[in-house]
């Protein structure tokens, strides 16, 4: 077992150099570099620009550098904790991601919450009375979830809240507690504010989720142990808590490598919509302005947390099941 | 007691003002002080207004008939899209050294007057009692910092002074005479250097070194100075000093200023608080402190989104971000959301102009486009009137690309230049030039027999372009030419253009279209890369020849000429003249294919906000957007609604 811990952990720093090289090349891939595309961009306003301050600027960033250098200067400030520096907001990458990543965190957090506790027991209900009218309206709506895009929601929300109520739904607190240091009444005027875009952001996975849910209890019910712990004469309830419940579980669990990304990016596109202060607009932002290190760093955070997800979630299927366990036994 | 009593004085004004009307200030308005700081006067942490104006403040003048004297008080309420648009803020105060007046004379705003001799010698008198934002005093020694210590300083300005500093590569003496005065002089005449003052992003040529001194090396040594540089998260000192002395950025609420309103939130942030400048130089015709407006909120969010949240009026004054595409549903929320939208004349020279590359690699198309006859023809192919009804509601107007009516340069001969449709006389011109070989679908042949298929760049911005392209290619089919549009990304289609790979692109007209003699006529000569219909000449001219190529048709060169001319030309009527010249020549030889000007730009108003005039025009330089209209004197209405 710790074998196998260590020997996935040193496969992380080929994938995550791997995926360095990747997540720069990409970044540097459209022409030209973040000044470029700042002065076309002020350009396009009609806007000048004082030469003298773009050539100090290049030599001071090293953009004058060739590619390999700048690469080789970023990955190795990286390892130092180092996570370079913002073009766009003059400042160190880490200051300008950190109040965003705190709310950011809250969102998704409340997200995911706010998911299962709807999820679970519609996904429950529609397995164990398959076909009734309960199902079968819960199954459209949970289709009306997923074929809805995240987005178009937002903006229709958007939309009736300002038409309907005169109300605007965007940001995610009071306009006092901006840039204020946290505060009770801060967190709570943030979880005030932070239903609409979790119901937003939560219908996808919710819908999601119940399908899954459903199916994976589906084959359970069916099998041969349920029948016989059913003519045993154990209680419904307990019996299905007790063993297809939890056999139809493993998908749950294989979802947190994916879960710890997403609670750090936030939706993007809704974010965008909804103008959430989160992380997910700076990365979009920072993607379209060429802000390389900005961009960089937070794709390789990302990157670390899918690597580190998805080897939790591994080990603890491990844990939670032992036929992954024996089989892997076996394999070796 | 004292304390509470000035403080419920100031309440029961606020209470009191929307009842009081025009005509009856209450106390606190006639004596001028802004009711904001009644508090901080009676505690003490602020002097009396007398001690905080200058000497000499600047009473701005009632400049329109619709204006009136307006009440203090109020948050104005606006958006940008990006932390960085903050430097918006600079450019909407318009506190300039000089600045441009409604009639675009520049005058001393900042400066209590100057002195030109020649356009050689400036004296710059500042204003007695003049201070910061601080409270610090604004003089010379602001000046001299500056000129010593940021533009003479290797480590700041490596690569030295600004361009409008230099004539033929030269910078200015630079003289102190006394404290409020200064002097620079030239050996030749420098008519950039005013303009770039009075410019929306200005050279500014004074710091505030009372601040700025705390983290310059030369006064707290170059260990202390990197030493608060690493500890604040930069690499150095010079890093650090540059991200704090931006003044035009406008992002570090530690630096002082001397705009009206003063940025309290550092980046990175979603909303901007800018609050009154307490020691602002400019007092309205009763002598009372502008501006009118205690607060402005700059709200962060996605551009896209602005129109939308304009329409719900989440904006008390908008025009950034709002295309003419948004007026029809941006006039739909009108009266739900309590707001007004108008329509301002862009100044663009033509809101779309299409610039034939006369620096394309192909030789053969090269040719063609060097050929008067052709440039003309295709102009003339362009039916100017379809466009404008179609795709600007007939609210345009139809234009060659040159200035316009409100400029004292505007001849309606240069407008009316070859830009009248006429498919007949297109295709003589084209006869004429040998292009008479037409394919099987009615497309003429070039000289090596391949079809005339003309690829037009676009920088995919916006459907505006696409859509007057397709109504291009309608009228260009009469003429027998195949026009393909190619949209790609900003700095894609730029590189393109530059290196020749583009035989064609569209993009806005001259960026002004309403030019004085006074200001620069460099966009009409082949001067800089960016110029889209030669950016190798431009190149040539711009890296003293250096790079590039030198213009190769004489009307280009006489451009270059006539541009160096007007650089050392004395007296408005000298300058008057060549720029009558260029634009002439520009009209005549159609380097450039203006389709319509005078395009509307939508102001979205609040039904509170007074003083924002009703017809304006919406101008970057000169004009500074709504600098040049005075925001300071905007104010709330708080009888409305």
């Amino acid at each position: 077992m710790l074998r196998y811990i260590v020997k996935r952990v040193l496969l992380m720093i080929p994938t995550l150099i791997a995926v360095s090289v990747i997540v720069f090349t990409i970044i540097q891939l459209p022409p030209g570099n973040y000044l470029e595309s700042y002065i076309a961009e002020l350009q396009a306003q009609g806007e000048t620009v004082d030469q003298q301050k773009v050539d100090f600027l290049r030599q001071y960033y090293g953009l004058d550098k060739p590619l390999p250098q700048q690469y080789l200067r970023w990955a190795g400030g990286m390892l130092k904790g180092d996570f370079g520096y913002s073009f766009e907001f003059n400042m160190p990458v880490t200051k300008v991601v950190g109040d965003r990543m705190f709310l950011t965190i809250i969102i998704s957090l409340v997200t995911v919450l706010f998911t299962w506790a709807i999820a679970f027991p519609i996904g429950i209900y529609s397995a164990t009375h398959q076909y009734s009218w309960g199902d079968y309206g819960l199954s459209l709506l949970g289709f009306l979830g997923i074929a809805i895009p995240n987005f178009m929601l937002a903006l229709i929300m958007m939309y009736v809240a300002n038409v309907y109520f005169g109300t605007s739904i965007g940001g995610l607190m009071d306009p006092q507690y901006i840039g204020k240091p946290w505060t009770w009444d801060k967190l709570m005027s943030v979880l005030a504010h932070s239903w609409i875009p979790v119901v937003v952001i939560g219908t996808g996975g919710t819908a999601g989720m119940i399908r899954r849910l459903r199916a994976n209890l589906l084959d359970e019910l069916k099998k041969q142990y349920v029948v016989t712990a059913r003519a045993k004469g154990l209680p419904p309830g307990k019996l299905l808590r007790k063993y297809p419940l939890r056999m139809a579980l493993n998908f749950f669990v294989s979802d947190i490598g994916s879960l710890l990304p997403q609670i750090i990016s936030g939706a993007e596109i809704t974010a965008v919509v909804l103008s959430l202060p989160t992380t997910g607009p700076m990365l979009l932002a920072a993607l379209k302005s060429q802000d390389m290190y900005l961009a960089g760093s937070f794709l390789m955070f990302l990157a670390v947390l899918i690597v580190i997800g998805v080897l939790v979630s591994d080990l603890a299927l491990m844990a939670l099941d032992p036929r992954i366990r024996l089989t892997g036994g076996i394999s070796r | 007691m004292k304390v509470g009593a000035a403080a419920i004085a100031a309440m029961a004004w606020l209470a009191l003002a929307p009842a009081a009307g025009a005509d009856a200030p209450a106390p606190a308005a006639r004596a001028g002080e802004p009711p904001m700081f009644a508090f901080d006067i009676a505690s003490g942490a602020l002097p009396p207004l007398a001690r905080r104006l200058p000497d000499v403040p600047l009473v701005v003048k009632p400049q329109r008939t619709d204006w009136s004297p307006g009440h203090y008080g109020g948050t104005l309420r606006t958006m940008m899209a990006k932390d960085r648009d903050i430097r918006f803020m600079v450019v909407y105060g318009y506190a300039r050294l000089v600045g441009y007046d409604e009639n675009l004379r520049i005058v001393p705003d900042l400066l209590e007057s100057i002195d030109n001799v020649d356009d050689r010698v400036f004296t710059l008198h500042l204003r007695p009692g003049h201070k910061w934002s601080d409270g610090k005093p604004f003089t010379s020694a602001d000046f001299k910092f500056y000129w010593d210590d940021v533009a003479n300083n290797r480590d700041l300005s490596p690569f030295g002074l600004p361009q409008a500093l230099k004539v033929d590569g030269h910078g200015p003496r630079f003289e102190v005479l006394d404290e409020r005065t200064v002097r620079y002089t030239w050996d030749a005449p420098n008519p950039q250097f005013l303009p770039a003052l009075a410019a929306p992003s200005p050279l500014y040529i004074y710091r505030p070194a009372h601040y700025l001194r705390n983290y310059h090396a030369r006064y707290i040594g170059l260990d202390k100075a990197n030493a608060q540089a690493v500890a604040a998260g930069s690499r150095d000192w010079i890093g650090y000093y540059q991200k704090l002395d931006e003044q035009y950025r406008f992002d570090n609420p530690a630096l002082p200023t001397l705009e009206p309103w003063v940025n309290t939130t550092a980046m990175p942030s979603t909303r901007f608080v800018l609050t009154r400048n307490p020691y602002f130089h400019r007092v309205d015709e009763q002598g009372r402190q502008l501006p009118y407006i205690d607060r402005v909120e700059v709200r962060i969010t996605e551009d896209k989104l602005i129109p939308a949240k304009t329409g719900s009026g989440e904006s008390d004054l908008q025009a950034r971000y709002l295309r003419f595409d948004d007026y029809t549903f941006l006039k739909q929320g009108e009266a739900r959301n309590h707001y007004h939208v108008r329509l301002w004349d862009k100044a663009l020279g033509s809101q779309l102009a299409l610039y034939p590359n006369l620096n394309v690699a192909d030789p053969v198309w090269r040719k063609l486009m060097r050929d008067v006859r052709f440039r003309r023809a295709l102009s003339l192919a362009v039916n100017r009137h379809e466009i404008n009804e179609v795709v600007y509601f007939g609210l345009a107007r139809e234009s060659a690309n040159t200035v316009l009516a409100r400029s004292p340069l505007f001849r309606p001969e240069f407008r009316a230049a070859w830009s009248k449709l006429d498919v007949a006389k297109a295709n003589a011109l084209l006869d004429e030039l040998g292009l008479n070989k037409r394919n099987d679908d009615g497309v003429r042949l070039l000289p090596d027999g391949r079809p005339m298929e003309l690829i037009v760049d676009t920088s995919g911005e916006s459907t505006e372009e696409t859509d007057v392209l397709e109504l291009v290619r309608d009228s260009w089919r009469k003429v027998g030419i195949a026009l393909y549009a190619r949209p790609s990304q900003r700095e894609v289609f730029r590189r393109r253009v530059y290196s020749g790979m583009s035989m064609m692109s569209i993009w806005s007209g001259l960026s002004n279209g309403i030019p004085t003699p006074e200001m620069s006529p460099a966009e009409l000569a082949p001067t800089a890369q960016e110029q889209l219909q030669w950016p190798m000449w431009g190149q040539y001219f711009q890296n003293r020849r250096a790079g590039g190529e030198a213009p190769a048709l004489p009307e280009a060169q006489t451009l270059v000429d006539l541009y160096r001319e007007w650089e050392v030309a004395k007296g408005y009527a000298a300058r008057e003249k060549i720029w009558l010249e260029m634009l002439g020549i520009n009209a005549d030889q159609v380097f450039t294919i203006g389709i319509v000007s005078r395009a509307p730009q939508p102001i979205v108003v609040s039904d509170a906000l007074r003083n924002v005039p009703a017809e304006a025009v919406y101008s970057w330089d000169p004009g500074a957007y709504f600098g040049m209209y005075r925001p300071e004197t905007f104010w709330l209405d708080t009888r409305a609604n």
